[in-house]
């Protein structure tokens, strides 16, 4: 290179790296290092929380915005709400660009990576009415005894059936099924050119209650037992229903989801939770259904339960507001709302009464708790389970005892 | 004006005072924007991607520490699931790449060919026809093509003119390759061994039926463009050499294979590294569509940067893969530009026009 | 032109080819049209009619009424509009710089130049969200606009452009006593009209059309340009359900931007294009 060119080399080099520099510098984007969640106070100002939820539809978005409305209006602090397209992706951005929202929904799947890198700020201890949540769902959201946020609510999944469709094939109430082979029996004689007779979604969030139902699971007492025999009975009892057209995934008739399904009528079964309700009321509500508790399977009953908790940022300039905003939002009365609204049963012991007095058809989705299964929390756990799911879009043609040993070998690198 | 002795002498001390900084001035927004917004995001990529940020706080700060080629061999080395998604996505994006390239290049050269003989009346209408969906936005195509590949869309209800039972297209996980052969396992020997945790039976599964309405979606949205270029190309060339072979006996399929693509050799050069560039960097796509569902089988290396890094924080990872895949793409410009290379005309060629020339001297 | 036999029959198969071709490039579109005025369950159950049973405006009523689309649009014809000036002059700055300007070190940005596009973008993803961040960028205009606003291909376009006006104009200028900028603003940029539409054809429709900068540098919803929502719309949590009709109708609506720029410059996008070729 000539003299000339060298120099002028050097000189845009120069202007680079001082900018880069400069980029280290001024690192306003991001929040400074406060390495893990303080307990030392929380934090307050006057600034508006935004609250960030992943809605299962319009039921549920307004019905938290209401109550959302309500506390704004006796608090007198400000609340906008906003719907994710992708929660944890929104998350994950929010907490590395320092700019989260001050409350959001938090799975029990997402919050061991989360609390792991400081984003979240433990109030649970804080709560007025912490002792009022159930013993299991505080366990779920208590990681290195620290008891991180409030549970909101539990779902359960239980077997919902399309009345018409079922009294139209000639059966009764005491044809509900009690074991597999009843299961299998009457999703033969549902199934019909017109609509399948059992559809679910294709995942472990809903294939595990066949696995749970033969005595297996994903973890237990610590330990990964995705391989477990009885788990390879639960898979080729899915897939041979799947193969013979009495079974069938949701996406496979049309729908994103069993609820979908139900309400487009291309499903006579389907295994969903209690927030089918609240879709079934806003966008299908000329399907009537009822509420059946899963059947028996080789292992006894079983089905798996869901609970979220309202996170908050480690991050937020308005802790103080938030606490007090959770606290509203799983009290007795707004807990009784959500479920009228879309359907979950409420985390706390004191509502647990009028809940049931409420809500006699959902009264399976309760029986449920009492054997129901969590699915596993641990840090990378989501990662496998979403493997897990990839692999069970296949089980058509897949073998169960291949995919259960993938699942067990992911496991294992997680579950330590 | 001849008065003007070397005006460029006089020019160089007073005319032409402020050129240096004017130049300077005028280049300056464009080195800031693209010095911060493209040079820099990459030095510091390639820095979070041998560092253990975890993704909060700067990545610049004291508390990251510098961890090796740790995030590289997890993607590449270390056999758990980081390794086969990663193995996974390099599979679904290969077979993507090895149909789509050579489809588009072909179907915009076909193009281009007949385009090129209408008579000039129709020439703008099927231009602008086959040019319209490279205009719009992956994302609306996108939208509109899972429409038409649903299962009760209009792909199936032509497909069952034919008596065919079209697949829930987007919804099936099932290789093309393994459909043909007809097996759902594979013979022992594919399915023991493999490469960054997948199979040799199940790297040769092809496309997924779900990722061929992409490679579908790809030729019918790119062909437009290289069609304009092979166009270009094709109106560039003089009409004597053609006409000559004409004159000399060789039929239309001769003159294309010996006289038309020979000449055309730099503009097929410029198609192909295009098409090679944009295949491996499918994104907005499988964004807007399936997300890499089902069973993974359109997941692709750009998505699963994405996703490592945007849904499962794990930032370094997915920092390691992008520049992976950086590797990849430089690989396989610099394969392609190598196979296209002018080669010397081979000493049997040599002989055989002096022959000739003997021939005709006599 | 009297064609013998032979060669009619292959010049109807010729335009039958080509009339299938294009049949099948543009009944894609056709379809999109109509199934957006069809209601849900028509156009679940017959996808390739273009008579809906009943015409009606239910995707559009929601699309407008109980979404924020208006709003999408706002945000994306804010981004493209802005970007789209920008690149215009700064590209032209730089550009004419390079083609006239001599200075040192004009070989080097050149070749800086020529480097940076060789970057596939899909490896600046992470990265230019962590430098929008480090810039404190993040959910604001700023970040969505500033890393647009200059492209490496704009600048070869104008400086192969500048380089092909006659030096002699400029001259003449310069002894009229003219300043660099004002020779550039006023004698040269004139000139170059030809090359500064296609410089607005191109960032318009690569601005409109741009999705991957937008997921990284946003994500509040009030920021959300057009292509992240009718994303979301197709693939997030908002896709209750398969409403075709109602994201059909959204990517349409869309699209017809920069359907209306293709079609009022159809002539000079198609021939730019093959200017490319040219090297």
């Amino acid at each position: 290179m000539t003299r000339h060119t060298t120099r002028a080399a050097y000189g845009t080099g120069a202007v680079l790296l001082t900018s880069a520099l400069a980029l280290t510098g001024c690192g306003s984007g991001f929040s400074g290092d406060e390495g893990g969640s303080s307990s030392d106070g929380l934090t307050s100002s006057d600034k508006p929380l935004t609250v960030l939820i992943g809605s299962s539809g319009d039921a549920e978005t307004a019905a938290v915005q209401s109550a959302l409305d309500a506390w704004s209006k006796e608090s007198g602090t400000e609340v906008s709400l906003q719907v994710a397209s992708d929660l944890s992706q929104e998350l994950s951005q929010g907490f590395a660009a320092g700019e989260p929202a001050d409350l959001f929904y938090l799975s029990t799947d997402q919050i061991a990576g989360f609390a792991s890198n400081g984003s979240l700020k433990a109030y649970g201890d804080e709560l007025t009415n912490k002792d009022d949540f159930y013993p299991s769902l505080v366990e779920n959201f208590t990681i290195d005894d620290t008891f991180y946020c409030a549970p909101k609510d539990f779902s359960t999944l239980a077997l919902v059936i399309n009345s018409t469709m079922w009294a139209d094939a000639g059966l009764t109430d005491a044809d509900l099924p009690k074991t597999w082979d009843d299961l299998a029996e009457v999703a033969k004689k549902l199934t019909t050119p017109e609509h399948v007779g059992l559809a679910f979604g294709a995942e472990y969030q809903r294939v595990g209650t066949f696995m749970a139902q033969a005595g297996g699971g994903l973890v237990k007492d610590g330990a990964a037992i995705a391989d477990d025999d009885a788990n390879v009975t639960a898979l080729e009892y899915v897939k041979s229903h799947l193969v013979d057209g009495t079974f069938a995934f949701a996406k496979d008739v049309g729908a994103g989801w069993g609820g979908e399904a139900l309400g487009k009528q291309s499903a006579a079964m389907v295994i969903e939770g209690n927030w089918i309700t609240g879709a079934m009321q806003n966008d299908f509500s000329d399907v009537e259904y009822t509420v059946a508790e899963l059947p028996e399977g080789p292992g006894g009953k079983g089905t798996l339960q869901f609970t979220n908790c309202w996170g908050m940022a480690a991050d937020s300039p308005n802790q103080q507001a938030a606490l007090d905003l959770v606290e509203y939002l799983t009290s007795a009365d707004s807990q009784l709302a959500f479920s009228k609204a879309f359907g979950p049963m409420p985390s706390i012991k004191s509502a647990a009464d009028e809940w049931t007095a409420d809500n006699e058809a959902l009264e399976p989705f309760l029986a449920g708790a009492d054997y129901a299964q969590f699915p596993p929390n641990q840090n990378g756990a989501s990662d496998v389970i979403a493997d897990f799911n990839a692999q069970l879009e296949s089980l058509k043609t897949a073998d169960p005892a291949q995919i259960l040993s993938s699942v067990q070998s992911n496991l294992e690198a997680v579950v330590k | 004006m001849s008065t003007q002795v070397s005006p460029r002498r006089v020019g160089a001390a007073g005319l032409r005072r402020g050129e240096a900084a004017a130049g300077w001035l005028f280049t300056a927004p464009v080195i800031v924007i693209l010095g911060v917004f493209l040079l820099v995001p990459v030095l510091m990529a390639l820095w979070v991607s041998v560092s253990d940020w975890a993704g909060r706080g700067s990545p610049l700060s004291g508390s990251v520490s510098f961890v090796g080629a740790d995030n590289y061999s997890a993607v590449l080395a270390d056999g758990g699931l980081a390794t086969k998604d990663f193995g996974t996505a390099l599979r679904n994006n290969a077979w993507y790449v090895l149909l789509v390239v050579p489809l588009q290049t072909a179907l915009a050269l076909f193009l281009a060919v007949l385009v090129n003989r209408a008579m000039l009346r129709g020439r703008g209408f099927f231009r602008t026809a086959y040019y319209f969906p490279s205009v719009t936005s992956s994302v609306a195509i996108t939208v509109l093509w899972m429409f038409l590949f649903s299962a009760s869309g209009a792909v199936n209800d032509v497909l069952s003119w034919f008596g065919l039972h079209g697949p829930n297209w987007f919804n099936d996980p099932r290789g093309i390759l393994h459909l043909i052969l007809g097996s759902e396992s594979g013979p022992s020997a594919l399915t023991q061994g493999g490469m960054l945790g997948i199979s040799w039976w199940d790297w040769l599964s092809g496309p997924s039926v779900a990722m061929s309405a992409y490679i579908l979606m790809a030729v019918f949205t790119t062909s437009g463009t290289f069609m304009l270029i092979f166009l270009a190309g094709l109106q560039n060339l003089g009409a004597d050499v053609d006409e000559a072979a004409m004159v000399d006996g060789a039929n239309g399929w001769q003159r294309f294979w010996r006289i038309t693509l020979p000449q055309l050799r730099p503009t097929l050069f410029t198609v192909l590294t295009l098409g090679l560039i944009g295949c491996w960097q499918v994104f907005d796509q499988i964004y807007t569509g399936t997300q890499g569902a089902p069973s993974k089988t359109t997941l692709t290396p750009a998505f699963l940067s994405y996703q490592t890094a945007f849904k499962n924080q794990e930032w370094g990872q997915g920092a390691a893969i992008a520049f992976i895949l950086f590797v990849i793409i430089v690989v396989f410009t610099l394969i392609q530009r190598w196979v296209l290379r002018d080669r010397p005309v081979s000493r049997r060629r040599i002989r055989a026009y002096q022959v000739t020339a003997k021939d005709g001297a006599a | 032109m009297r064609l013998s036999p032979k060669q009619l029959t292959w010049q109807i198969v010729l335009y039958a080819v080509l009339i299938a071709l294009a049949l099948v490039y543009v009944y894609p579109f056709l379809i999109q049209v109509t199934t957006s005025f069809k209601t849900d369950q028509d156009a679940a159950s017959s996808g390739i009619s273009l008579i809906p049973d009943v015409w009606t405006f239910a995707a559009y009523e929601r699309l407008f009424a109980h979404s924020d689309f208006p709003s999408w649009f706002v945000n994306s014809a804010i981004v493209t509009i802005v970007v789209t000036a920008g690149r215009v002059f700064f590209n032209s700055l730089a550009g004419y710089a390079l083609a006239r300007l001599r200075f040192r070190g004009r070989g080097v940005v050149f070749a800086a130049l020529v480097a940076v596009m060789s970057v596939p973008t899909v490896v600046l993803l992470i990265p230019k969200f962590l430098v929008i961040n480090q810039l404190g960028m993040f959910n604001s205009y700023a970040g969505m606009i500033l890393p647009l606003l200059v492209d490496a291909a704009g600048v070869f376009i104008m400086k192969n452009f500048f380089e092909s006006i006659p030096v002699s104009v400029e001259e003449q200028a310069r002894i009229d006593g003219a300043g660099t900028f004002r020779l550039f603003w006023s004698v040269v940029l004139p000139m170059a009209t030809p090359a500064l539409v296609t410089i607005v054809i191109l960032s318009f429709q690569g601005s409109w059309n741009e999705l991957s900068h937008f997921i990284v540098s946003t994500n509040d919803p009030a920021l959300t340009t057009l292509t992240k929502g009718v994303a979301s719309l197709a693939s997030g949590q908002l896709s209750q359900g398969t409403q075709y009709p109602l994201k059909l109708a959204a990517a349409l609506i869309m699209t017809i931007p920069v359907a209306v720029m293709f079609f009022v410059f159809q002539r000079r996008i198609m021939n730019s294009t093959e200017g490319a070729v040219k090297e």
